[in-house]
């Protein structure tokens, strides 16, 4: 076998498709059969360092859409310049594994149901998408009044945590919840003895390239998500 | 070493992540390889480290040269 392509569909409805062949001219057979046969928009995803498989898929008519950030996140508080004992005021923060499962999912409900009433999933990274199994054990929530108004959720599959989600409810964002939540949760990967975490941001997402940013996290790496009209 | 449909398959750890989205993984036979990664890793967003454990599917025109066609949770 000299390649071999894949077509899938994603959770908001687009279909993704990749390529794997060991020479051009096997991707480009590939590219003109696959193509002729599936509806458009098309979209995929390259590293955007591998100039090799986005010239690939540009040649086939294939265009930047948007860019993802890798970002690696310290977690120090000495490095974040993040107080974890300090949330805004009537906020608490509910560590992992103790939020109660009714509230998550009525606020994971009602983030989602915001997202898709307002922006829409198609620039949210790809993680956020599914929804998802909940435990409350990859779970950091805030709340305030009594009320669950904003998650964090961690995936630790290997070594490097990976923080998938932050979501504050409409209603009470800019009001440093996202910014709290960051704070407990890299605090306490680093009292168990990550040093770093990860996170994608798509580079559009101002508010949270700034949050980021402002924390010391660098860029790692980029994604490009490629479209073909 | 497993010789399946899509080709020679082996396991390997991964060493260091290199430029061009490019990967050095040392398979169990000893054996180093420059892997990149495979369309659906990739469009699933599955991160590679140092360190991983992964499946690698060898070029059948270098044996130098990979792919990596899966990541192994530990």
């Amino acid at each position: 076998m000299v390649g071999r392509g894949e077509a899938s569909r994603r959770p908001d409805g687009r279909m993704f498709v990749s390529i794997d062949a060991w020479h051009a001219a096997a991707f480009d057979r590939l590219a003109e059969v696959m193509l002729a046969a599936l509806r458009r928009p098309l979209h995929t995803v390259v590293d955007e360092t591998d100039l090799d498989l986005t010239a690939q898929w540009q040649r086939t008519g294939f265009t930047m859409r948007r860019r993802e950030w890798e970002y690696s996140v310290p977690t120090d508080p000495g490095a974040t310049g993040l107080d974890p004992a300090r949330p805004p005021s009537g906020v608490t923060i509910r560590a992992f594994g103790s939020a109660e499962e009714a509230p998550l999912r009525a606020l994971d409900r009602t983030i989602r149901d915001e997202v898709e009433a307002g922006p829409g999933w198609q620039d949210m990274p790809a993680e956020v998408l599914a929804r998802p199994v909940f435990d409350p054990s990859r779970y950091a929530v805030a709340a305030q009044s009594g009320q669950y108004v904003g998650l964090l959720r961690v995936a630790t599959v290997t070594r490097l945590p990976r923080i998938g989600l932050i979501a504050v409810r409409a209603d009470r964002q800019r009001r440093g919840i996202a910014r709290a939540l960051l704070a407990h949760t890299l605090g306490a990967l680093h009292v168990i003895g990550k040093e770093r975490a990860s996170a994608e941001v798509t580079e559009s997402n101002m508010a949270a390239t700034a949050l980021f940013e402002g924390i010391g996290a660098r860029r790692a790496g980029s994604n490009l998500e490629l479209i073909l009209r | 070493m497993a010789r399946t449909s899509n080709g020679i398959e082996l396991e390997g750890t991964v060493l260091e992540c290199l430029r061009n989205a490019t990967f050095r993984v040392e398979l169990q036979n000893g054996h180093k390889v420059l892997a990149h990664i495979s369309g659906k890793i990739r469009k699933n967003y599955i991160k590679i480290l140092p360190y991983d454990r992964v499946l690698v599917e060898l070029s059948p025109y270098d044996l130098t040269r990979g792919r990596i066609v899966f990541r192994y949770r530990s």
